[in-house]
């Protein structure tokens, strides 16, 4: 609409509305204040830190595997990718190559951990839109993909399934049928969201041009991931600096043209496609061999065979997790960067050569996606809030930390 | 209106009590209160699978004054304590608090400057769901939990109330 | 390697204001002093390092180094995929150091957030208040004097009572 006309035809007043942070769209925990003007937002100033809650502090107090169960609280859409990164952090630190069916492993959960995050942010943001329905059938397949977690890890959520070295355990017996069953069923499900999205036109009128980002905006503001490659950025850190063992597989990196919340919404749902095709080439060359490095090396648990059934094993397993022993990293600090599903996540860790880091520090792309939202809502409606709030998926937990 | 023909067989006699308690138990309506990864779970308790329809407490509002059942699911911190007290206050009466998972109840993993160790010390509690995080199951026997309270309650407590 | 030819000019055109140049596992940082660094994170965007990835600070309080703090950006170039990581070092007393807001905007909540955190002060910034916690919050809780239950904040809150007289059972 026309503002000028808007003006002219009719008197309106300038307001202040203030926009959670117990709000259904902001997912309880941020606050936005818009000044308005009729339905028009003219400014729109982010209030974040409302679950603020000392990650950073936390580990400095812990030990480098204690933190891990941190990082899960972090993203709860993906908790895997959060594990991964950390841990491959922590093991540049420490100069430690992992074995290669580890690094697969990795792998596969981190992509079934973008599905499940992707169709859960589309969920949501079709849940802020008025299309309970996508929701509800996203959640159906997140379900089995958190059964697959829970035989995997022990727990749906909060995974804690990397260790420095290695991962927990190796994953159960039958849990690639498991795997193949889900990727089946991945395809369908992203047919039959789009099939209601794509060319619904409730759906193409609040997200076609609305919340557009620039390219050079999106360098200028470092998004990353997703909101990123929907502006046109071919950059994919899977692709581009592949960690773990990226570069063995073969998959597409996906790119929008327009920027906006249906572009967004798109690079998602073939993202997700795309993650299904990664996991296939990861359950067809699965290396066998062990997850963990050797226990001799001191950064690793003897296993538990050993501890519960020999006096040496035991004395091992004490010497690992005794306060005053166990692994010593070397003094020095090291960044890993990760294409977790919303962006760039990276540990910077820094370590003083004691048994807990000196510091850790998270690259959190939520905060850095988030920190565009009051310049790509001016102008827009009152409405197109919770649609931009939707497509850039902003994570309280990784936002605030 | 001649519609009761037979008083015999159409007639249930119960207490006022039983007859209120049954209907405010089985139609709670709450409001979630979900910040952090509690919350997801939140959601998957009613999404398809778990389905809290079942407990007749699918109508979420986020409204604070259309609720009478709090749930408080994930870490409380010092930003968003006053936040939560002020929903609590702008509940009608009768009310109820769920505390879903360690966060909310005890400050879990996060003995940190900034979350709250228990928001059972700002405001009342009814039921603690346990887990890091609850399972949806979990949350369900929460429910159930407040359900039996309801049932419990006399019509001396619904007069107390202010 | 480009790095390594990077660094040599930086050295030159930056005679006094770099400390040194490290390595570690294959990553370079330069450290260099807090007041320059706007000139310094220019000179590197104009060279090619057109991403501001992570900006963040490290508290030196027992590890050692040039100073109280290290102001730590972390710099990455699209074109030639390199990263090189550049820290900045400011004094205990009254810490502070230009804001790199005018380069990249990304800058802006992270230098409010090392504001927050650590107390650090970016000159130019524009609108340097708070971001993590609350605005009458006290210190800086990543401060590695600050301790980690932080100082009874999270005890002072008034206590709702529950609104019925008699006890519910
Ligand atoms: S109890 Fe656990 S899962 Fe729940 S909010 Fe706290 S950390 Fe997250």
């Amino acid at each position: 609409m026309n503002p000028q006309v808007t003006a002219k035809s009719l008197e309106t007043e300038k307001m202040v509305l203030n926009f959670g942070p117990s709000h259904p769209a902001t997912h309880g925990t941020l606050r936005v204040i818009m000044e308005l003007d009729g339905e028009t937002v003219i400014k729109a100033t982010p209030e974040i830190g409302f679950l603020h809650s000392g990650f950073e502090k936390l580990g400095e107090h812990l030990d480098f595997n204690q933190y891990v169960t941190i990082t899960d609280r972090m993203n709860y859409l993906s908790p895997l990718c959060n594990n991964v990164a950390y841990a491959l952090s922590a093991e540049k630190l420490m100069n430690i190559d992992v074995p290669k069916r580890a690094r697969y492993i990795r792998i596969l959960m981190c992509e079934l951990s973008r599905i499940a995050d992707h169709l859960l942010s589309i969920g949501m943001l079709a849940v802020d839109i008025g299309a309970f329905t996508v929701f509800l059938y996203g959640f159906r397949l997140r379900e089995n993909i958190y059964d697959l977690f829970e035989a995997a890890t022990g727990t749906r959520l909060t995974t804690s399934y990397t260790r420095i070295g290695g991962l927990m355990r190796d994953i159960p017996e039958g849990f690639e049928t498991g795997v193949a069953k889900v990727l089946d069923e991945v395809g369908k499900v992203a047919d039959e969201i789009e099939t209601l999205l794509n060319r619904n036109r409730i759906w193409q009128k609040r997200t076609k041009g609305v919340g557009v980002i620039s390219k050079e905006n999106a360098n200028s503001y470092g998004i990353t991931g997703p909101a990123a490659r929907a502006t046109g950025v071919d950059w994919d850190l899977r692709i581009k600096e592949p960690y773990s063992d990226y570069d063995e597989f073969n998959f597409d990196v996906v790119i929008g043209v327009n920027g906006d919340v249906f572009d967004r919404y798109l690079v998602r749902m073939e993202e997700i496609r795309q993650s299904a095709k990664i996991c296939r080439q990861v359950l067809d060359k699965m290396p066998g061999g062990e997850v963990n490095i050797d226990s001799d090396s001191k950064f690793v648990l003897p296993p538990k065979e050993d501890v519960y059934n020999s006096i040496e094993g035991l004395i091992h397993h004490f010497e690992q997790i005794m306060p005053n022993r166990g692994m010593i990293p070397p003094k020095g600090e090291s960044y890993v960067a990760t294409e977790s599903p919303n962006g760039e996540l990276g540990y910077y860790i820094v370590s003083d050569g004691s048994r807990t880091p000196y510091r850790v520090r998270t690259r959190p792309p939520s905060l850095i996606n988030y920190s565009i939202f009051s310049k790509i809502m001016v102008g827009g409606m009152i409405s197109d809030a919770v649609a931009i709030l939707g497509s850039l998926n902003v994570i309280a937990g990784e936002l605030d930390r | 209106m001649g519609l009761i023909h037979d008083t015999k067989s159409n007639v249930l006699t119960t207490t006022v009590e039983a007859a209120v308690n049954w209907g405010r138990k089985n139609s709670l309506w709450p409001m979630p209160f979900g910040t952090a990864c509690c919350g997801i779970e939140l959601m998957a308790a009613l999404a398809s699978r778990s389905d809290i329809a079942r407990f007749g407490a699918e109508a979420i509002r986020f409204s604070p004054r259309q609720s009478d059942l709090l749930v408080v699911a994930g870490r409380i911190t010092i930003k968003m304590m006053p936040v939560l007290q002020r929903i609590y206050e702008q509940m009608p009466e009768p009310k109820w608090v769920i505390s879903m998972g360690a966060c909310a109840s005890s400050g879990g993993v996060f003995d940190t400057y900034s979350v709250i160790q228990g928001i059972d010390q700002f405001i009342p509690v009814d039921v603690y769901v346990p887990g890091c995080p609850p399972r949806p199951e979990g949350l369900l026997d929460g429910l159930m939990k407040i359900q039996k309270l309801i049932e419990k309650e006399t019509f001396s407590d619904y007069s107390k109330r202010k | 390697m480009a790095i390594s030819d990077l660094t040599t000019r930086l050295q030159e055109k930056f005679q006094e204001s770099i400390l040194d140049v490290s390595e570690y596992n294959g990553e370079v940082s330069i450290n260099v002093k807090g007041l320059v660094i706007l000139e310094i994170l220019s000179f590197l965007k104009s060279d090619g390092f057109n991403f501001l990835v992570d900006l963040t600070a490290v508290d030196n309080l027992t590890l050692g180094g040039y100073d109280r703090f290290a102001v730590v950006y972390h710099l990455l170039s699209h074109e030639n995929v390199e990263r090189i990581v550049v820290k900045a070092y400011v004094p205990e007393e009254k810490p502070s150091l230009p804001s790199v807001e005018s380069l990249w905007k990304s800058a802006n909540w992270q230098e409010r957030e090392v504001y927050d955190l650590y107390g650090i002060e970016f000159e130019g910034h524009p609108n340097l208040i708070r971001i993590m916690n609350p605005d009458e919050f006290e210190g800086h809780p990543l401060r590695k004097d600050f301790p980690r239950q932080g100082r009874e904040q999270r005890k002072d809150f008034p206590v709702v009572e529950r609104m019925t007289r008699g006890k519910r059972l």
